[in-house]
């Protein structure tokens, strides 16, 4: 290849140093690309972005209840199956009436209508999102991966407070019910869960 | 100013050196193997231009379809491309056409030329460089991008879920992108992003190692001409944001192919956060594309206007302001998708804030030809069309930036006005502005004054034929990505083809144009546009010797920064 | 105006006529069922099979879908109205009004004459400062003034646009109350499930009319479906969005009303549909072929007609089961559905 003088090999190094630099800039981002996926989970986690709930212990609980004023505020239950997930999954009752900072329980159920053992796996939000930050969870079953077996049913049990702080947070104000709402997925096969329908 | 380049260009070595310079390698080694930024930046213009060629047939496939309501012609394209004879499949078609043409118009035909292209021909030539500084690498930049652009076309021809090729649109969304395609075509058209994206990170390291270390003696950052401070910019967002895609996608491919669960729910991932990802690369992305186009009209205006650029400062330091802001307003892509109420807000309030950088640009320029004298050439009359166009895509941003207006015209036609007006008319006629104002230059020939001002004007009628109406369309609720449509449409669909007709028309003054230059084409000088133009490339012939600067020009303080060459002899 | 406060008398007045309710819910008799059998999405029919005519509902009952009004709720063509064809649709919600007033008031104006000041200083400049009129140019490069002066005029634009932007954010973020009619569009490919949690948990599968069956049943085509979303007009309606499959959006244009469907999350929004009728939508987010035959179809009815209906479907209006046997379940849905102030 004909090429023109070389630059001096002091502009090489300097060259050399600068383009490290920008390389290295551009693998800092893509470990940021990487990273940003604990850390959006950790985001959401700590501020509740996205509807997140806090899961919380039972000390927490406690301090909570001592805080609750006895003002109440309406709890929506829901329930979806995502495609491919053949289980039947309702809320016991649909909408429940709560005193803000104690604990209540909610129940769901959840049916396998197929033929095989089918583990699924919840995912969960509520909304309004603000509320997620105030929404407490002790004990779901969202927690963990649920196995049932062929025709089982079971109900399962959410064990949950809401953060009497929310009363002092402004974009809380006029927020009358808040909808805590479940997906479950089918855990195994998550590449290609379903066939697609074909008409 | 011919004397001012031999001044320079051969100095003590005399008719040697000029042999030397000129000496150039045989076929394969000179076009394959290349290493010559000239060279490459000529590959990369030719690349763009049948990049542009293919995204710009099919938008026409789209638009000839859109037409009437109904499907007229998708089966046909759906059984072309190996597919079934079913309603599906002829669907899916769709969504292969929207998605390659926004892939190859956004990677394979702007980032090129614009970046690869202009930008290599023209940024070592503006700071007074021999080459880029890695010029092999330079070489793998854009064999990496062809390599993408054929990992695209090979993705149209095999199974991707309904039908052939990749259906997911170019933002490639989970989970429609994993579990809603099956087949190989999402893997190979996400291939092809790696492919180019690597290339594009490479090419991105060269420019600021270039800019920052290879400027002739005196050319500070403050005297740099705006072109390239736009490339330095554009440089600077490729390598912070396109990383983040190439992030975005290998997990996009994982989840695919290796069952993890990055944005798959079932497994505890979030596709919002696909989304996020995706836009913090996508809008710093709009800026890449348009940037250079920026930097390309200012040196137009202010040569045609025989006037040094309008507060220079201000116009450099509000591309770096865009290119900052641009990194903290992606989620105005996302506005439906269940922010909360502080989200929406911040990002309207911030999305607001770039009209204002942008809006010094465009008073700038004005400010350029205020007081000038200034001559029509047809770099100029695309760069005015330019500076209007982009106004009103840049007035209808500002809509779209309310979070609020945007609950109804979110993916509806008006946001596709919108983006077309910024980039189809932005970006594309600052393309041409910038190809009809280094043509000769590159080339050594002139092209016809009066086919460029045809193609001018033909080009201006036809595309906002096609997308002023798509504000109405938008308005009244067509959605995008629509093959088909409510009655109610077609009037202004009809006439949004018909504008397609014109403007495809029009392409023929261009590829006449460049055929009669090329042919019959007056040799050019090389300074064929007179006193207004003051960057070093003008200083050596057109076209430029194979190797130049053997000897590095020296800026003196004689100018101040709006002269960019060396004080003459 | 006299629209809105038309319809408000109507519901109004429904909601004070159980009589009539329970005229129509008297006919089918059947047992207030308390979950009633939803409609399982994987049965769905496939759109393609479906040509049964939205008219052919139910023989027995009181409800037929109602006949949509042109120019309401759908598209206008130029050939109809040429002027309505450059803008929005007509809206039917309250932040509906204001988003188009603040379009059409604000926005509008502002770009219309920041565009055309650019242009005309384009114009401006090309007669006065061409090369012949203007053969010597000027050296300006620097005006601090009026550097400062177009830096700070778009501020202040902005600022004034923000105004109503953000208060319009507020405004669409309003939460529903407690007793909001709830209703959960869930986005399947390619078609749309409605649920009514409240009134029984029955879900409404609902897929497009094929373009002959739209005609026959005299609605616009690619946007009519077999099973509409029907709500009451009137009172604050809480919209939940869904996916199954893969991410869709919830459109609703003359309602200014836009909600991804996002599998894995629910989003939620307050809509209060001003007065009765058929409002058109369309899937809004890229979700495989049929992305663009999965419309949506909204009919808000006075809240009786709407309990009407809800019977119909073997639903119940909230706090009838726990008196399935009461003689006037009606009467019990009366308050339900009352607009709420």
């Amino acid at each position: 290849m004909a090429s023109i003088a070389p630059p001096s090999p002091e502009t090489s190094r300097r060259n050399l140093r600068t383009g490290a630099f920008a390389f290295a800039g551009a693998l800092a981002m893509l470990g940021l690309g990487y990273a940003s996926v604990p850390l959006y989970r950790l985001f959401c986690q700590v501020t509740g972005f996205g509807g997140t709930t806090m899961s919380a212990t039972e000390s927490d609980a406690a301090r909570a209840a001592a805080a609750a004023t006895g003002q109440k505020i309406s709890i929506r239950f829901d329930a979806t199956t995502a495609m491919g997930m053949p289980w039947t999954f309702r809320p016991t009752q649909a909408t429940d009436t709560v005193t803000i900072g104690e604990r209540d329980i909610a129940t769901y159920t959840a049916r396998n209508d197929s033929a095989q053992a089918i583990t699924g796996m919840a995912t969960f939000n509520v909304e309004p999102e603000q509320a997620g930050k105030y929404f407490n969870k002790i004990q779901c079953f969202c927690f963990t991966e649920q196995t049932l077996q062929p025709g089982q049913e079971v109900t399962m049990p959410v064990l949950y407070f809401v953060d009497p702080a929310m009363l002092d947070d402004p974009n809380m104000k006029g927020v009358e019910q808040i909808t805590l709402s479940y997906t479950f997925h089918r855990a195994e096969d998550p590449v290609n869960p379903a066939p697609t329908r074909s008409n | 100013m011919a004397t001012t380049a031999e001044g320079f260009d051969i100095h003590d070595h005399g008719h040697d050196a000029h042999d030397h310079a000129d000496h150039k390698p045989g076929f394969f080694a000179r076009w394959f193997m290349s290493t010559n930024h000239k060279d490459i930046g000529t590959m990369y213009l030719i690349f763009a231009i049948i990049a542009g060629i293919v995204g710009g047939a099919i938008s026409g496939i789209m638009r000839v379809e859109l037409a009437e309501p109904g499907i007229q012609y998708l089966q046909w394209w759906a059984q072309f491309m190996g597919g079934g004879n079913d309603l599906n499949t002829a669907l899916h078609m769709w969504n292969v056409f929207i998605t390659a043409h926004g892939l190859i118009m956004v990677f394979f035909m702007v980032m090129p030329a614009m970046i690869g292209g202009f930008g290599n021909w023209f940024v070592p030539l503006m700071i007074g460089a021999p080459d880029m500084a890695f010029p092999r690498m330079n070489n793998v930049s854009f064999w990496l991008t062809v390599a993408g652009f054929i990992s695209l076309l090979f993705s149209l021809f095999v199974p991707g879920g309904t039908g052939p090729g990749a259906g997911t649109g170019w933002t490639v969304y989970a989970p429609l992108s994993t579990s809603g395609s099956v087949g190989p075509a999402v893997d190979f058209a996400i291939f092809s992003l790696h492919l180019a994206g690597a290339g594009s990170i490479l090419g991105a390291t060269n420019f600021i190692t270039t800019i920052f270390n290879m400027r002739a003696p005196g050319m500070t950052l403050h005297k740099m001409p705006l072109f390239v401070w736009s490339v330095l910019v554009t440089a600077f967002l490729l390598l912070l944001a396109l990383p983040v895609l190439a992030a975005a996608i290998t997990m996009l491919l994982t989840d695919r192919n290796f069952g993890t669960t990055f944005f798959n729910p079932a497994g505890g991932g979030d596709p919002v956060l696909y989304q996020h990802l995706f836009w913090f690369f996508g809008h710093p992305e709009v800026y890449i594309m348009i940037l250079p186009g920026f930097g390309m009209i200012s040196q137009i205006v202010a040569t045609f206007s025989k006037k040094p650029v309008f507060g220079y400062l201000g116009m450099a330091y509000a591309m770096v302001a865009i290119g900052v802001v641009g990194f903290i307003v992606w989620a105005h892509h996302m506005y439906t998708v269940g922010l909360d109420v502080n989200t929406k807000m911040y990002f309207t309030a911030a999305t607001m804030v770039i009209a204002v950088p942008t809006g010094v640009k465009i008073f700038s320029w004005i400010a350029t030809m205020w007081g000038g004298s200034i001559s029509f050439k047809s770099p100029m009359v695309w760069s005015m069309g330019f500076i209007f166009l982009f106004t009103v895509g840049g007035v209808t941003g500002v809509v779209l930036a309310n979070g609020g207006i945007d609950d109804n015209l979110h993916d509806t036609y008006y946001v596709v006005a919108h983006f077309h007006y910024v980039l189809s008319m932005g970006a594309v006629f600052s393309m041409f502005a910038g190809f009809y104002y280094w043509f000769p230059k590159m080339s050594g020939r002139m092209h016809s004054e009066l086919l460029s001002h045809l193609h001018f004007w033909t080009f201006f009628v036809g595309v906002n034929v096609i997308f002023f109406p798509q504000h109405f369309l938008g308005m009244q609720g067509m959605p995008r990505r629509y093959p088909d449509y409510a009655e109610a449409f077609t009037f202004w669909h009809q006439i949004s083809t018909y504008g397609y007709y014109i403007m495809a028309g029009s392409m023929i003054f261009f590829f006449v144009n460049i055929l009669y230059a090329l042919v019959a084409g007056k040799k050019a000088e090389a300074n064929p546009w007179g006193e207004g133009a003051t960057t070093l490339e003008w200083t050596l012939p057109s076209p430029p010797p194979y190797h130049q600067f053997e000897t590095l020009p020296v800026i003196t303080d004689a100018h101040d920064y709006h002269d960019h060459r060396p004080a003459t002899a | 105006m006299k629209k809105a406060i038309l319809a408000a008398i109507a519901a109004g007045l429904a909601a004070f006529a159980p009589v009539s309710v329970s005229a129509q819910v008297a006919a089918p008799a059947a047992p207030v069922v308390t979950e009633a059998p939803a409609a399982t999405p994987a049965a769905a029919a496939p759109a393609d099979d479906v040509a049964a005519p939205a008219a052919a509902t139910d023989a027995a009952g009181g409800y037929t879908p109602m006949a949509p009004t042109k120019g309401k709720g759908m598209p206008t063509s130029f050939e109809e109205d040429a002027a309505k064809s450059l803008t929005f649709q007509d809206q039917y919600s309250d932040n509906g009004e204001y988003a188009l007033w603040m379009h059409d008031v604000i926005l509008m104006p502002v770009i219309t004459v920041i565009s055309l000041l650019v242009l005309g200083l384009l114009l401006y400049v090309v007669v006065r400062f061409n090369r012949r009129r203007n053969p010597v140019a000027s050296k300006t490069t620097h005006n601090t003034l009026i550097e400062v002066v177009w830096t700070i005029v778009p501020v202040i634009i902005l600022v004034i646009i923000a105004v109503p932007s953000i208060t319009l954010l507020a405004r669409q973020y309003e939460t529903p109350p407690a007793d909001a009619v709830t209703i959960k569009a869930t986005g399947y490919q390619w078609y749309w499930g409605y649920t009514y949690p409240d009134h029984g948990d029955f879900e409404v599968v609902s897929n497009m009319l094929d373009e002959a069956a739209a005609l026959k049943a005299g609605e616009p085509h690619q946007l009519a479906v077999d099973k509409r979303m029907v709500v009451p007009a009137g009172v604050p309606l809480r919209i939940q969005t869904t996916a199954s499959d893969v991410i869709h959006a919830f459109a609703v244009p003359s309602l200014w009303f836009k909600m991804d469907a996002v599998p894995g999350r629910l989003n939620e929004k307050l809509l209060t549909i001003k007065e009765p009728g058929v409002y058109y939508g369309q899937c809004s987010e890229l979700c495989g072929a049929r992305h663009g035959y999965m419309p949506i179809v909204i009919e808000a009815l006075p809240p009786a007609e709407f309990a009407a209906w809800v019977k119909e479907q073997g639903g119940s209006m909230p706090g009838e089961e726990a008196a399935a046997a009461a003689p006037a379940p009606a009467a019990e849905a009366a308050p339900e559905a009352a607009p709420a102030t």
